[in-house]
């Protein structure tokens, strides 16, 4: 799967929970910060992400994710993993 | 305050996964004895945690006399066997009161949830049509006051607070206020879960379930362990209660209920409204913060509400809150839910009685942020006349219940 | 003990979101335009009841993104937004005044929590939602309703099944009385969802439309069931003296309330624990049976229920049952559960301000095991007064209401002698 399609899907996530408009969130945003969300509303977003992409994140990666990268750049790692 | 009657507790009736009736209950408690084991009662091979406190020797038929075990539900069914032992215990004879004026108020967390799975289950497999009239007759939570009602033949008020982990304790504010306002004389108030699928799911993908032990308070604590009872007390005005020669346990000084209005699942970060209710409760109860002798904590267990009710014991107490004793029970029983803090203020009520408070177990490295007195692993002789009940919810709903003991 | 003001109040309806229209719409004698889905016309013969089809809770709540709350925590959500504007509760004031919220509702969000749990069975117990875990609580729509309007009183959440709505109001009401709260919102909620249709049909307590498209007639000789409505419904209710300080429209009161239970129901509540809920309101509120004005009664088309009732009111009020004007609105709103008693309350507030009491839609013929009552069949004007509002629920619940509107003028009728209730 390509980073792109990767991004797409996990700002399209975001939009599903929050109404934000997935074409303008930034890959830098910080959950907290910028979009202005709760723990709860971070967790969905993670087990949205989970669900699409198939895999289960540990407890530890979960309570890593600050900004939307770090989603991204989780997905890329259990995905490329399986792969490899 | 002259005018209003003093409500006391004349009964305790609980079924536990330590323990089922008040003295194996309290021998239990004051043992350190822990309800924690392998999920039996559903398949949690796809869960990443498996551990709950499930109560594994209950048999309703035991218990439930008048319906039919087979119709009505498990919270039903515990709560019907807590109910009837707290009457028992108060020695109430039915046959002198009118039932018109005999009242049953009940908190919950889900209700009788085995209806709605059961539901779900035909409902995934294509085959609602034969869904039956369950989710009527047998699931909507007002079931659980109406069976004990039904059961015991009460005619009164007959409610339901599903005010989720601090129902209990909104189940016996609501009770005592019955009674003061001469609308009852009995009142049979507490709370009933039963282990639940939708529960555990719940809790499971929060990450809130430890993997081995509930550990209030500890540094190494990993969070909660869901499990299932119920707890009743027989509540009644304190004039009525010496007039029959009843043993009173306690008295319901005061409550204090609010609400964070902050989110759904997580306390508000400085204690605000835990500290309000806290505050209330004093109040109400015209107790000077410095006779509490003993906290029921809420203490579930989780890295978050421990270290947050810790911040709102201070916020409360001040320096005074290094010296008063807290401790939970939730560190043996896991958490029973709506049933946790109706098991709680039985628990309040026992201190009391017996000038001893239970442990919290599993206490081995304390966190440096929870650094008050929590009593750990060993139970304590104490003299115990005032004693609070804190519980808080989903939703923001927090509850501070206040028992002293009554003067003669 | 103090008094209980009413001086506000929010309903999402089919009839709309205001208590002026819905008892124009009431009193016009209109039927609420439910929608049933096609995945629920499929399991039920019944044709009748359904969701809210124009509820757009963008209207009602701006500013915030709207995932976090289902269906049922929105109408609440919505309902509180117009008790709070109607009673002129802003958002500044509520930074200083911790204002509660007590909310009945028989189911909560079944309709969530089925989802959450099928959810689980379908995709895997870590493909399970979190949010809306969060909202299979039922108190979940009250606790998002406090977070969303700052609400920082007691919250409580009130299951009485059918009864629920108008238990919160007694509930909330006894706080205000006895001193420990000064403002609260009260009422209740339920949504229409598949579960309960389902639920409801299979226990044999929706109405058979027998190929004809009537909405179920409470007290008729036809009836045979009742139809499924919803709605949200929240009174603002205040201490009298605090009220009046802060200069706030004082609308009603609640003068008092009680409620009983049937041991031996199986399903079915007694006449006599309807009458005694009847006579504990009465007495609770220090009324003569003679000064109640009309009566709202609980009726919805159940075959047993509306007889229980209909005998209930003839027994409390001595034999002489005939005099008193009784309705029925859920011949036009049908059942909705946790939000009915809420609703009856203000419709029946909105009857006593302006003196016409609805009628009960479409009765002709009353069944014959239905006493001699004075059933309004149409609209009729109605002295200011006390009015009395029932709620029977399927379980043996049952629970009375009494209110006044405010500026009245008492119109002694007979002397009629209250039965003690206790």
């Amino acid at each position: 799967m390509e980073l792109e399609v990767i991004k797409i899907k996990v700002k399209e996530a975001i939009q599903q929970v929050t109404g934000v408009d997935a074409a303008g969130i930034s890959d830098s945003a910080s959950y907290i910060d910028d979009l202005d969300l709760d723990s709860l509303a971070i967790l969905e977003i993670a087990v949205a992400v989970e669900s699409e992409f198939k895999f289960q994140a540990t407890d530890e990666e979960l309570s890593s994710i600050r900004t939307v990268e770090d989603t991204i750049t989780l997905v890329k790692r259990r995905i490329f993993a399986e792969v490899a | 305050m002259n005018s209003v009657p003093s409500i006391v507790v004349t009964g305790l009736g609980m079924v536990t996964p330590i323990g089922t009736g008040r003295e194996e209950f309290w021998n239990a408690l004051i043992a350190g004895k822990c309800g924690f084991g392998p999920v039996q009662s559903f398949n949690t091979s796809g869960y990443s945690v498996h551990l709950g406190a499930e109560i594994l020797d209950f048999e309703p038929k035991d218990h439930v006399v008048r319906l039919r075990t087979r119709v009505i539900g498990r919270s039903s069914q515990l709560a019907i066997a807590a109910a009837r032992l707290a009457l028992t215990d108060a020695s109430l004879d039915l046959e002198t009161i009118d039932r018109r004026r005999a009242g049953v108020c009940v908190g919950t967390t889900s209700g009788e949830p085995h209806f709605i799975e059961r539901f779900d289950d035909r409902y995934v497999q294509g085959d609602i049509a034969n869904a039956g009239d369950g989710l009527i007759r047998g699931y909507p939570c007002h079931v659980v006051p109406s069976h004990v009602a039904a059961e015991l033949e009460f005619a009164g008020e007959t409610m339901m607070i599903p005010t989720a982990c601090a129902a209990g304790n909104y189940a016996i504010a609501h009770a005592s206020d019955v009674l003061r306002a001469g609308r009852a004389d009995i009142m049979l108030a507490g709370g009933a879960d039963c282990f639940s699928r939708i529960t555990y799911t719940g809790f499971a993908r929060l990450g809130a379930i430890a993997p081995e032990l509930c550990q209030p308070f500890d540094r190494n604590r990993k969070g909660m362990v869901p499990g299932e009872g119920a707890g009743f007390l027989l509540l009644e005005r304190k004039d009525q209660a010496i007039a029959r020669g009843a043993r009173i346990y306690c008295e319901v000084a005061g409550y204090g209920l609010s609400c964070d209005a902050h989110h759904m699942t997580a306390a508000h970060p400085q204690g605000e409204g835990a500290s309000r209710a806290m505050v209330m409760a004093l109040k109400q109860s015209g107790v000077a913060a410095e006779d509490v002798d003993y906290i029921s904590a809420h203490g579930t267990g989780t890295p978050t509400n421990d270290r947050l009710e810790t911040i709102a014991m201070k916020k409360t107490f001040g320096e005074l809150a290094y010296r008063i004793p807290v401790s939970s029970v939730k560190s043996m029983l896991g958490h029973t839910m709506g049933a946790a803090s109706a098991i709680e203020a039985a628990v309040c009520a026992l201190a009391i009685t017996h000038q001893q408070i239970p442990p919290t177990m599993n206490l081995h490295e304390q966190d440096p942020e929870c650094d008050l007195d929590f009593v750990p692993n060993q139970a304590r002789k104490r003299k115990v006349k005032v004693a609070m009940n804190n519980a808080y919810a989903f939703g923001g709903n927090n509850s501070s219940l206040l028992f002293r003991a009554s003067a003669a | 003990m103090k008094r209980v003001a009413i001086t506000g109040a929010g309903v999402i309806t089919s009839f709309g979101d205001s208590p002026a229209a819905l008892h124009s719409a009431l009193s016009d004698g209109e039927k609420a335009a439910y929608r049933l889905e096609d995945c629920e016309a499929g399991v039920s013969a019944c044709r009748q009841g359904g969701h809210i089809g124009s509820f757009q809770p963008e209207t009602y709540l701006k500013g915030k993104p709207l995932r976090a709350l289902d269906r049922t925590g929105r109408i609440v959500a919505s309902a509180a937004k117009l008790a709070l504007e109607n009673s002129g509760w802003t958002a500044e004031i509520l930074c200083k005044h911790d204002v509660g919220l007590v909310l009945g509702t028989m189911f909560g969000s079944v309709h969530t929590i089925s989802e959450f749990d099928r959810r689980g069975l379908t995709h895997g117990a870590s493909y399970v939602s979190p949010m809306d875990f969060a909202n299979t609580v039922l108190n979940a729509a009250a606790g998002q309703t406090a977070i969303w309007h700052n609400l920082r009183g007691i919250n409580s959440t009130i299951a009485c099944g059918a009864t629920s709505g108008l238990m919160a109001l007694g509930y909330a009401a006894d706080l205000i009385r006895h001193g420990s709260q000064t403002a609260l919102l009260a009422g209740g909620a339920d949504e229409f969802c598949f579960e309960a249709f389902c639920g409801f049909d299979q226990a044999g307590l929706l109405c058979r439309c027998n190929g004809h498209s009537e909405f179920p007639v409470p007290f008729s000789a036809q009836r045979s069931g009742f139809a499924l409505g919803e709605g949200a419904v929240l009174l603002m209710l205040e201490e009298w003296s605090a009220a009046v300080d802060r200069g706030a429209p004082i609308l009603g009161e609640i003068r008092g309330h009680g409620s009983s239970y049937d041991p031996a129901a199986n399903g079915e509540c007694g006449p006599e624990t309807i009458a005694q809920a009847m006579n504990s309101a009465l007495y609770d509120s220090g009324i003569r049976a003679a000064e109640v004005s009309c009566i709202s009664a609980s009726a919805n088309g159940s075959v047993f229920a509306d007889r229980n009732e209909a005998l209930a009111i003839r027994a409390a009020f001595n034999g002489s049952g005939d005099a008193v004007p009784v309705t029925a609105i859920k011949s036009m709103v049908g059942e909705a559960l946790g939000a009915s008693g809420a609703l009856q309350t203000v419709a029946l507030l909105q009857s006593l301000q302006t003196g016409v009491l609805p009628g009960i839609r479409g009765l002709e013929q009353p069944g014959p095991e239905i006493p001699a009552l004075n059933l309004c069949r149409r609209k009729q004007d109605i002295n200011a007064g006390f009015g009395l509002i029932n709620s029977v629920g399927f379980d043996g619940n049952a629970c009375s209401l009494m209110i006044s509107g405010v500026g009245l003028e008492f119109s002694r009728g007979n002397e009629i002698s209250v039965k003690a209730a206790l």
